[in-house]
């Protein structure tokens, strides 16, 4: 636990909330200014490290910024200031199956997600028949994925994204995919995963999922990072915080 | 430096994002591939009809090749033309197309509009082949001058490419911009001597002299359209079956590095912001 996976100081995100959005030229010219907005930081000043081989947690209610976080982490979004460093290669689960074209095949898409998620050929060919073992759709791997249910699309797309095998993953709430013996699945990899000192950072509002898997957790609420350390702790903290009937015992 | 690593390193994506259009593209339909001959040949008749039959256009024969055919003079700047327009209108839409894997993946932005451009010249290879075996049939010595034909082909990918770069981040923050270009588009090719000679426009000019008391005329007003070059380019190599004019081939390759240049520099200024804008 002495290194550092990723190292998150002073991030802030700003967006900007449009009053009048000016997406044409029309408006452009007739204004003389592109258009009216005013500035909303998403995420203010957030600083952390989460620990090399941990499962850590980000959780907090809607809106508080945890998925903002999340693609910054996954340099989807590029933080305003403040960096984000990490050490070794990351890979972001944000959806599965994003990519796939639905008039090809599942092999094809195989090969073709892979590569959107950086994995080269030789590792997908390599990796294909426990990508295909995984999703558990064998039968139908040379069938167009538009005739795929949608529990088959999304085993297959969560396959392929988990055996990228970077040493740091983010996921967001896809955990809940497929039926209860594929989550048993995921599970089983996930803790392969921490067993293999891989680092996973994940958001979920289930909170029983949370304080099982992570050993250490972020809460935020409303772009600040109010509390991080220990997940337990930190988890009691954040339900203690809600109104009503979710407080822990 | 360090983008054009990145670049690099995402070609296998790339190479992976255009099998996919390619593969994606004639699924379920009967005749696949020959859809994309399909366009080209029925704009060649219609051109054909309207300015050879009943316009009574009449290019100048190829020199030193003696070809006298319009739709294959024709069809020697029509190939090129569609290609560079289908590169500008799939690269700028390649971006919003593909707004849930930008939104939810982390990849070089870049290799979208540039596998547009990898699908479309698939096609085009394709096209002028069967253009490079009618030319064989009809007379043309055209084999020796495949390999500068395949050279000017790369010159006008890059330069197709560069605009498509620029459009398609123009497309993110401006909608508009797809609407005005098919207009541009359309305004261009009646501008580029494609279904005309530029013979037509050289007398004009001719006729009306220097503009404004200078010595600037419309031809060469008219010059400055760098598809102009191209096309003049290809018809030397294809149908007369001669050296490119150097003046012209070099302008090709200025036109391209700078356009793709430029392309390349507004494109990585504007890829961080791509998934917000979006």
């Amino acid at each position: 636990m002495s290194e550092v996976a990723v190292h998150i100081e002073h991030v802030s995100k700003k967006f900007r909330l449009y009053h009048e959005r000016n997406q044409s030229l029309k408006s452009v010219i007739m204004r003389g200014r592109r258009s009216v907005h005013e500035d909303f930081w998403a995420l203010k000043d957030i600083s952390f490290e989460v620990p090399s081989g941990s499962t850590f947690g980000l959780i907090g209610s809607n809106g508080s910024g945890k998925s903002t976080l999340l693609k910054c982490l996954a340099k989807i979004y590029y933080p305003e200031k403040g960096t984000i460093n990490y050490n070794g290669k990351i890979a972001a689960l944000l959806e599965v199956g994003s990519g796939f074209h639905p008039e090809l095949s599942g092999r094809e898409n195989v090969f073709l997600n892979g590569s959107i998620l950086g994995m080269s050929k030789k590792e997908v060919t390599r990796k294909f028949d426990e990508i295909v073992d995984f999703s558990g759709v064998e039968q139908f791997i040379d069938q167009p994925v538009k005739n795929y249910s949608s529990g088959m699309y999304v085993r297959l797309g969560f396959a392929i994204a988990i055996n990228v095998d970077p040493d740091v993953l983010v996921v967001d709430e896809v955990l809940s995919v497929g039926d209860a013996a594929f989550q048993e699945k995921c599970r089983q990899k996930f803790i392969d995963f921490k067993t293999a000192g891989k680092t996973v950072i994940l958001v979920s509002h289930a909170m029983e999922s949370v304080r099982e898997m992570c050993d250490q957790a972020a809460w935020l609420s409303h772009g600040e990072l109010v509390q991080v350390g220990d997940a337990d702790a930190t988890i009691r903290a954040y339900l203690n915080s809600l109104p009503g009937d979710h407080r822990a015992a | 430096m360090r983008y054009i690593k990145e670049v690099l390193q995402s070609r296998e994506l790339l190479a992976n994002l255009t099998l996919r259009e390619i593969r994606g593209q004639y699924k379920r339909t009967i005749f696949g591939q020959l859809w994309s001959l399909v366009n080209p040949l029925a704009s060649m008749l219609v051109y054909t009809l309207v300015f050879a039959f009943i316009l009574r256009v009449t290019p100048p024969p190829g020199d030193p090749s003696g070809l006298n055919i319009f739709p294959v003079w024709l069809l020697c700047g029509l190939l090129p033309w569609t290609f560079f327009a289908n590169v500008v209108q799939q690269g700028m839409g390649s971006i919003l197309g593909n707004v849930g894997l930008v939104q939810k993946v982390y990849f070089s932005r870049i290799v979208l509009p540039l596998s547009k451009v990898g699908s479309v010249g698939y096609n085009w290879l394709f096209e002028m082949g069967v253009l490079v075996a009618v030319l064989a049939l009809v007379g043309s010595f055209v084999w020796p001058w495949l390999p500068l034909v395949l050279v000017a082909m790369v010159l006008l990918a890059i330069f197709a490419a560069g605009l498509a770069l620029i459009l398609a981040v123009a497309n993110v923050h401006f909608r508009d911009t797809q609407y005005f270009m098919s207009i541009v588009m359309q305004i261009w090719l009646y501008l580029t001597p494609i279904i005309y000679p530029i013979g037509l426009v050289a007398d004009q000019s001719e006729k009306y002299g220097g503009l404004f008391g200078t010595s600037i005329t419309i031809l060469d007003i008219y010059r400055i359209n760098p598809l102009e070059r191209f096309v003049a380019v290809f018809r030397q190599l294809l149908y007369d079956n001669r050296w490119p004019d150097p003046q012209d081939f070099l302008l090709c390759a200025i036109w391209a590095l700078a356009v793709f240049l430029f392309g390349l520099w507004i494109f990585r200024r504007s890829e961080k912001g791509l998934a917000e804008a979006l």
